[in-house]
């Protein structure tokens, strides 16, 4: 009886806590100011776990075929490049002011600091669930609702060679016919 | 009814006037950057020495750049030149026209406009041969 009154008290505390944390509005939104490393850790650890997750079922397609590369390219360039840069460019408005800070797709795997990537097949399962599901309160969209899964694997086959384009080949890649 | 009217429009012009103020002051840096432009792709500097023809990015490229320069082609074709005899050259920007007396147009179908020079660059050409 007593361990159920301790626990009772534990979770309506546990309510009052949380209910005059988020009434009072101490906690700062503000996204030019970042989370505490504690916060991060946690939000970070949770959206890792959570994509690896739900993408370990995905079947990732050929992605050799050249035509993926100018059909992903064009969507790239005007669905992404806004905050996940170009070859030849370090930021933009939106890298800078977006936080969490968007990836740099430019940089290739082994250069992004701070989570796993895993095989080349586990990248491309995470980017064709990311780019089709979108990430909660993180700006980044799910372009699934309004692009099917042939234009998702295009963007995914580009996103691929993405690193090693130079600026010219980009260009290219990405111009409207 | 009409004075609830009344009040109900002035509440809502303090709130929008401000607002609406306050929105359009909130230019960007460079509202250029903002911009996205829809360009053509730039083949010139494709180096086919330098290209492994059997990866999948110089492959895209060469397809990118046939499928626009067949584009190119047709539209120079469907460009009906005979016609061009009274244009008034007087109205284009940089040509110029004394240089055009006697000039057949009917004999430009196959002229390739892309390895003109422009007649201003011709113009600092000459006068960095001057200094």
């Amino acid at each position: 009886m007593k361990i159920v009154k301790l626990l009772l008290l534990l979770t309506v505390s546990g309510i009052g806590v949380a209910a005059t944390v988020m009434y009072s509005g101490v906690v700062n939104v503000a996204a030019d100011e970042p989370h505490s490393d504690l916060v991060y850790w946690l939000l970070e650890e949770t959206r890792e776990n959570s994509i690896k997750k739900a993408a370990q079922v995905i079947t990732v397609p050929d992605l050799s075929e050249p035509e993926l590369l100018l059909t992903g390219g064009i969507d790239y360039e005007f669905m992404c490049s806004s905050c996940h840069l170009k070859p030849g460019q370090i930021e933009s408005d939106m890298s800078i002011g977006l936080y969490p800070a968007p990836p740099n797709l430019t940089l290739s795997n082994e250069e992004h600091i701070g989570h796993e990537h895993g095989d080349e097949e586990q990248a491309s399962r995470k980017s064709f669930w990311v780019i089709k599901h979108g990430i909660k309160a993180s700006g980044m969209p799910a372009w699934g609702k309004t692009h099917d899964d042939e234009r998702i694997w295009a963007m995914v086959a580009f996103l691929k060679r993405l690193p090693d384009l130079t600026p010219d080949q980009y260009q290219v890649l990405t111009a409207i016919d | 009814m009409k004075t609830n009217l009344i009040k109900t429009a002035s509440k809502l012009a303090l709130v929008l006037i401000p607002t609406i103020a306050f929105s359009m002051t909130a230019t960007a840096h460079d509202p250029s950057m903002h911009v996205k432009k829809a360009e053509k792709a730039d083949c010139s500097k494709m180096d086919h020495s330098k290209m492994d023809m059997k990866d999948p990015v110089a492959i895209a490229m060469m397809k990118k750049c046939l499928k626009q320069s067949e584009a190119d082609k047709k539209s120079m074709k469907d460009m009906d030149h005979s016609k061009m005899k009274d244009m008034d050259h007087s109205k284009m920007k940089g040509m110029d026209q004394s240089k055009m007396k006697g000039m057949d147009h009917s004999k430009m179908k196959d002229m390739d406009h892309s390895k003109m020079e422009k007649p201003e660059n011709k113009t600092n050409q000459k006068d960095a041969h001057n200094h």
